[in-house]
């Protein structure tokens, strides 16, 4: 173990908010899940609020998808993976 | 008509009847017999990338099939039960699901609206399709 430093110096450039901003997880429409179901997977997965995650799942009625969620690539796979386990149509793409 | 599903703490309480479990039970076959539900159940995580595809199908290897095989073999367990865990209402809320999407596959519904127009008289495949809807929607109702 160690002990945290007092003082850090941040780097001087924005290359590691472009890393973690890479990728996008793209939740799509699908005329059988329910839309409480979709909401409830949204809250359950992301922590989102009963607002957004509403405002989610119409977005993805109502346009045919929604981004959900956004980060480097491995955790944007396992997004991906956990929503495709809970029966959502979800693909990725670049930021 | 009674709530089939209430929550108590940590734990829901579930109320069906035999027949309604008798068909619960046969989900885990269902799904085992739909294969991948015409595709509803292999979604393509980088559907413009062949090659990033497949890094991505030789990471995860046969882990989502694990995990459904899990969960049907959790909900058969559990389906004759008058109480489950909350994980375990996860589990059936998933089985419930993928029950509905290969249901949808086998009556070929593609678009939205196809429930205005749904009769559960119509077949028996409608049938189940609407009364998982119908459980599916009640057990989001007493879930955290």
């Amino acid at each position: 173990m160690t002990v945290a430093p007092n003082q850090i110096d941040l780097p001087d450039t924005s290359e590691t908010y472009e890393v973690d901003r890479a990728w996008q997880v793209v939740v799509w429409n699908d005329p059988v899940n329910l839309m409480s179901y979709v909401v409830w997977v949204f809250r359950k997965l992301f922590g989102h609020s009963l607002e957004q995650a509403t405002r989610l799942m119409l977005q993805v009625h109502n346009q045919g998808r929604a981004i959900v969620s956004s980060g480097p690539l491995e955790k944007a796979e396992l997004d991906c993976h956990r929503l495709h386990h809970h029966g959502l149509w979800a693909t990725l793409e670049r930021a | 008509m009674t709530e089939p599903f209430t929550r108590r703490g940590a734990e829901v309480r579930v109320r069906l009847d035999p027949e309604a479990r008798d068909v619960l039970a046969t989900l885990p076959e269902l799904l085992a017999r739909s294969g991948n539900a015409g595709g509803r159940l292999t979604y393509r995580v980088h559907p413009e990338d062949t090659a990033a595809e497949e890094r991505y199908r030789d990471l995860v290897g046969d882990a989502l099939d694990d995990l459904r095989n899990a969960d049907r073999t959790a909900f058969a367990r559990g389906v004759g039960e008058s109480t489950i865990s909350l994980e375990d209402a996860e589990v059936w809320m998933r089985v419930i699901g993928e029950a509905r999407l290969a249901l949808a596959a086998m009556l070929g519904i593609e678009k939205d609206g196809w429930e205005n127009d749904a009769d559960p008289r119509q077949s028996p495949e409608m049938a189940l399709l609407s009364y998982l809807g119908y459980l599916q929607d009640r057990l989001v109702s007493v879930l955290p």
